[in-house]
């Protein structure tokens, strides 16, 4: 099973758990507020909040929600903010139709995975049947 | 919640023929649903022929938002009443698009001086035509 | 002085000269014989001496030449920094964005656009949008020799993102060294405008803004013809 790129040096910035819709927004509130504090610039700040609302709907509608962390650290020598979602829902069957444009089980568009990846810098997925999803996103200034 | 939610309610106002709809807060999915059907209510109630959704201090606009504004203009459309999205910030715009929804058919002005110019030129346009 | 003294002193002074020649070793560089007995050792301790004086000699002045040498790589770090930035300002001033004629904005771009300086320029132009109001903006590549897919992509979502924000965005000046590649490269292009050079897009620009004119002047008129009636 794919690994997730972690390290030990990196700085926890909040634990948040999201569990109704009110949760999306703040949370996703939260991120802009910790990009901001990284002094992100602004087109970067509203493309890693987005793409964090994106992940946080699918915990929501898809995993019965779930938990998020924030951390801050270097990746690939670049200070980053890295931003995971995590639920315990029924995990994605086939990613790669998931990841596609377009694809969606409900009545979505299509576009939350595909276009959460293309906003940011790094995006990492892991997901097992009945175990639950990872979503592991990086931003970097 | 349901308390918390009607005190959210997006306050609609009519100015001649148009609706103006400010929206000053980050909404969550059921407000920004709600406001769909309300604006559609209001555009029954009171015959309007357009609408204009001035966005300007919106810091996000993800695909769920995305979904509700091009779809209210679809739907008010089909109600005979067209609608203009007002002051899209730079940065949303950047997103949106990147995102991969670039709103197709979907009405935009960058100020509300020129949304109001936008509709008040199609219902000339229309009334020229006839 | 007896023979023996005599040698026992001697082997206390060669013990001396191992010493200090240890110490010099070591990195003491201040430490000397300093012998003041005058007889047939004293030569070879002066000699002694007068070494370690060029030895250590040489060795400040080595130490002095690296730091010289560090202090000239941070000056040129900083200089470098210096370069960085001014090559980060001249990306945005290499992007002039100039409002010509009421409503209309044009953004010449000339050189080589890499995917950086083009997502730069596209920023601008969407600030210089909404700041100045203009609801038509020309972007000429008239100087760009050619596009890869990237840049092409990044124009596309310039021209997408304008509209979103409520102006029309124009593409002029496409060469046909361009022209083929963004075809070859199977970018779509058909649902923005492009115009052959900038004054095509030029006379078009004014067009739509008399056009926009007309339709207010229709306005007036209609609004008159109602107040005669
Ligand atoms: N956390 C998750 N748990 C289980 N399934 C998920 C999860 N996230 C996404 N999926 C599945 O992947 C599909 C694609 O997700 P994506 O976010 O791209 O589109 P969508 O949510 O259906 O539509 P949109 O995000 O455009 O409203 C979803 O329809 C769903 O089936
Ligand atoms: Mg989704």
């Amino acid at each position: 099973m794919l690994q997730l790129t972690s390290d030990n040096n990196w700085k926890k910035l909040g634990e948040h758990h999201v569990n109704s819709e009110h949760d999306i927004v703040s949370v996703r509130q939260l991120i802009r507020y910790y990009a901001k504090e990284m002094n992100m610039g602004i087109i970067d700040q509203t493309r890693i909040t987005t793409a964090v609302s994106e992940l946080l709907r699918n915990m929501y509608n898809y995993g019965g929600g779930g938990e998020v962390h924030v951390e801050t650290g270097l990746v690939d020598e670049k200070q980053t903010l890295i931003v995971t979602c995590i639920d315990e829902g029924p995990g994605i069957e086939d990613l790669e139709l998931a990841m596609s444009d377009g694809y969606t089980s409900g009545k979505g568009m299509g576009y939350g995975l595909p276009g959460a990846k293309r906003l940011v810098d790094r995006f990492e997925i892991k997901s097992e049947r009945n175990k639950g999803t990872t979503v592991r996103i990086m931003k970097w200034k | 919640m349901n308390n918390e939610m009607h005190e959210k309610r997006i306050p609609i106002i009519k100015i001649g023929n148009f609706l103006i709809v400010s929206i000053q807060v980050d909404m969550h999915d059921k407000l920004a649903i709600q406001l769909q059907s309300q604006i559609l209510e209001e555009i029954e109630k009171t015959g309007a022929k357009g609408v204009l959704i001035d966005i300007s201090v919106l810091e996000m606009v993800d695909s769920f938002i995305g979904r509700m504004l091009s779809g209210m203009a679809s739907m008010a459309a089909i109600m005979d009443a067209a609608v203009v999205i007002v002051g899209m910030q730079p940065a949303v715009a950047i997103t949106l698009v990147e995102l991969g929804l670039e709103m197709p058919g979907v009405d935009t002005a960058l100020n509300m001086e020129k949304g109001m110019e936008m509709l008040e030129r199609r219902l000339e346009e229309e009334d020229y035509e006839l | 002085m007896s023979e023996k003294n005599n040698i026992d002193q001697k082997k206390d002074r060669i013990d001396h000269i191992e010493n200090v020649l240890a110490s010099v070793a070591a990195g003491d560089i201040d430490a000397r014989i300093n012998s003041d007995i005058e007889d047939d050792l004293s030569g070879i301790e002066a000699a002694i001496d007068l070494l370690i004086d060029d030895l250590t000699d040489e060795l400040k002045q080595r130490e002095k030449m690296q730091k010289e040498v560090e202090d000239k790589l941070v000056k040129i770090q900083e200089q470098q920094k210096v370069i960085f930035q001014q090559q980060s300002d001249l990306l945005e001033l290499s992007s002039p964005v100039s409002k010509v004629w009421d409503n209309v904005l044009i953004l010449p771009v000339i050189g080589t656009l890499d995917s950086q300086r083009t997502q730069v320029m596209m920023e601008n132009l969407l600030e210089k949008i909404v700041e100045t109001g203009c609801t038509i903006a020309i972007l000429d590549i008239t100087g760009v020799p050619t596009v890869d897919t990237q840049v092409a992509n990044h124009l596309l979502k310039t021209v997408t993102s304008a509209r979103l924000l409520g102006a029309e965005c124009i593409i002029s000046g496409i060469s046909p060294a361009i022209a083929q590649t963004i075809v070859h490269l199977g970018i779509d292009l058909s649902s923005i405008k492009t115009k052959a050079t900038l004054q095509d897009a030029m006379i078009y620009a004014m067009k739509q803004n008399k056009r926009s004119e007309n339709v207010k002047l229709q306005s007036l008129f209609t609004d008159y013809d109602k107040r005669e009636e």
